[in-house]
């Protein structure tokens, strides 16, 4: 893979996030709801932010990922640019890598900049610690917060690897947006709801049921918050689930959609 | 015409030009040889049986109707469309400072990763060339400079092509005619020994169009090989060859000249008028200089 192709292509994506308001303004609209969603359960402690924001950030950090990532490959398709790039040594891999970082780097950015506002919040106007636990049974500090975040990190990458097959596949602005949508539809609801659906029908034992959470990217990441910030401070019984699996899952996620973008990012044919 | 080239005609800076990269084009190694090539769309044939060699130092203007297959065929060889039948062969980004071919090695049909790994084998300029509209036009060339081996003037490049006073100017304040000099300038990032030009006059005034030729007679100068499809006539004069694509089918591949004496027209764009409408006294599918 040819290094430096890969980092021009990836401070060409980071260029265009930065200069594209769209992206500036998605960025303040998700930092003010996740504020706000915090502020208004009350900031009464690092805690309780997370349980607060857990369900808000299964919503929006996919919106979010699939906003900043979902045109990206498609719109040089659209241009032509990306006939060009061909013609040069970049291979389909240090493309779509390159492509990646470069829309991942200010993602994660965004995603973070609002815990740190919480954060700080937090600190300086909460303090009543969390009251919503009755077996609270740790302290209630900030590195429970920080744990959140980069799980949320986490799950964000794998969103924005999947809005990049969205955007590879894409034949059309219309085919994107619908695309864009259905993934992030499929992200938010509908892989959990396969898994209810899943075992409603009892096609699933009770042994493998881990492995079905840590197949859907949501119920993995809430289930690593779960048991990484909850269960670090509580004796309730953790979910049913594991978190190696959990992250297995999110990482077999994040593999899979970048080597999807990588086989489709351009047809086979030519030279 | 160069500056250099003063009133002289085209045939006498075409002779020069052989002279100057030792281009004879039938002792010279070519830089890519379409072999057969054919391709259809939905089951429409848009090319059928094409052959052609591209030489270093030899520009190639490659003239026809509308929907005659042009472009499809520098997508072709270009890299981006495989083609139904036949093959294209083009020598690796690789190449001496004379412009011969002894630093070419050929590389197989398919061989996508071979220029991954490389030099920068073709330059391609698309018929309408499009680019990040935010970004400043030294930034979009200096993007692409980053994408080959070794280091590029971006300077040096948008002087060549007539774009260093609007170097700081971002790519959507361009004219349409500035993005097209822009998309030339990208063409030839990495020096590639082979550079194929979709329209690259299309939206320009004559001063621009001019200034375009000359910069594809310099290319060939260094040795390079240039395929460019073009509606004007008058452009493709100046070119060592000319290649005329009528329905999928090469009809004609030779100097301009030879061209026109074939058809017993007076003119270039006489010679293409008499072909396309097949009027008197013209061989509807003169072959000449076309290697099978």
């Amino acid at each position: 893979m040819n290094r430096s192709a890969l980092l021009a292509v990836a401070g060409r994506e980071l260029g265009t996030v930065v200069r594209t308001r769209s992206s500036v303004a998605l960025a303040a609209v998700y930092a003010l709801l996740v504020v706000g969603v915090a502020w208004t359960a009350g900031l009464s402690g690092y805690l309780s932010a997370t349980l607060d924001l857990l369900a808000p950030m299964e919503a929006l950090v996919p919106a979010l990922a699939l906003a900043f990532g979902y045109r990206s490959v498609y719109d040089d398709a659209r241009s032509g640019e990306l006939d060009v790039i061909r013609t040069y040594p970049v291979s389909r891999s240090g493309f779509v890598l390159g492509v990646y970082l470069g829309r991942l780097a200010p993602l994660l950015v965004v995603v973070a900049a609002p815990f740190v506002a919480v954060a700080v919040l937090v600190a300086v106007g909460g303090g009543a610690g969390s009251s919503v636990i009755a077996s609270h049974g740790g302290a209630d500090t900030w590195v429970l917060l920080v744990r959140f975040a980069v799980l949320t990190e986490m799950f964000a990458a794998v969103a924005l690897a999947v809005a990049l097959v969205v955007s590879t596949v894409a034949r059309s602005l219309r085919g994107a947006i619908a695309l864009g949508v259905a993934a992030a539809v499929a992200l938010v609801v509908g892989f959990d709801l396969g898994i209810v659906a899943a075992l409603g029908a009892g096609a699933v034992g009770e042994g493998s049921l881990q492995w079905l959470l840590a197949a859907s990217p949501n119920s993995a990441y809430r289930g690593l918050v779960l048991q990484t910030v909850l269960g670090a401070v509580t004796t309730l019984p953790t979910p049913a689930a594991s978190a190696p699996a959990n992250l297995l899952g999110l990482l077999a996620w994040l593999v899979g959609a970048l080597a999807l973008a990588v086989v489709t990012v351009w047809p086979g044919g030519g030279r | 015409m160069t500056e250099d080239d003063g009133g002289r005609g085209a045939s006498e800076v075409r002779a020069d030009r052989a002279a100057a990269t030792g281009a004879d084009s039938g002792s010279v190694e070519p830089v890519a040889r379409i072999e057969r090539v054919g391709h259809a769309f939905d089951g429409l044939e848009v090319l059928d049986d094409v052959s052609l060699d591209l030489r270093p130092g030899s520009a190639v203007a490659l003239i026809g109707p509308n929907g005659a297959g042009k472009t499809t065929l520098l997508r072709i060889v270009a890299g981006l469309l495989r083609p139904d039948a036949g093959r294209v062969r083009v020598a690796d980004g690789r190449r001496s400072n004379a412009g011969g071919s002894e630093a070419r090695r050929p590389v197989r049909a398919g061989d996508e990763e071979a220029g991954a790994r490389g030099a920068r084998s073709v330059g391609y300029l698309p018929q309408s060339p499009s680019f990040r509209p935010r970004f400043s036009v030294a930034e979009t060339l200096e993007f692409y400079a980053d994408l080959v081996p070794g280091p590029v003037d971006v300077d040096a490049a948008l002087d060549q092509v007539g774009l260093g006073s609007v170097r700081d100017r971002r790519v959507a304040a361009l004219s349409g005619g500035m993005l097209r000099l822009l998309g030339v300038a990208q063409a030839i990032v990495g020096d590639p020994p082979l550079v194929v030009l979709d329209e690259p006059t299309g939206d320009l005034d004559p001063a621009m169009t001019d200034h375009v030729f000359e910069a594809v007679e310099s290319l060939a100068a260094g040795g390079t090989a240039v395929l460019l499809a073009t509606h004007d006539l008058t452009g493709a004069e100046r070119a060592d060859e000319v290649a005329f694509l009528d329905a999928g089918r090469l009809v004609f591949a030779g100097p301009p000249a030879d061209f026109v004496s074939e058809t017993g027209a007076a003119s270039l764009p006489d010679a293409f008028l008499r072909q396309v409408r097949g009027e008197d006294g013209v061989a509807p599918a003169v072959r000449r200089g076309v290697e099978r």
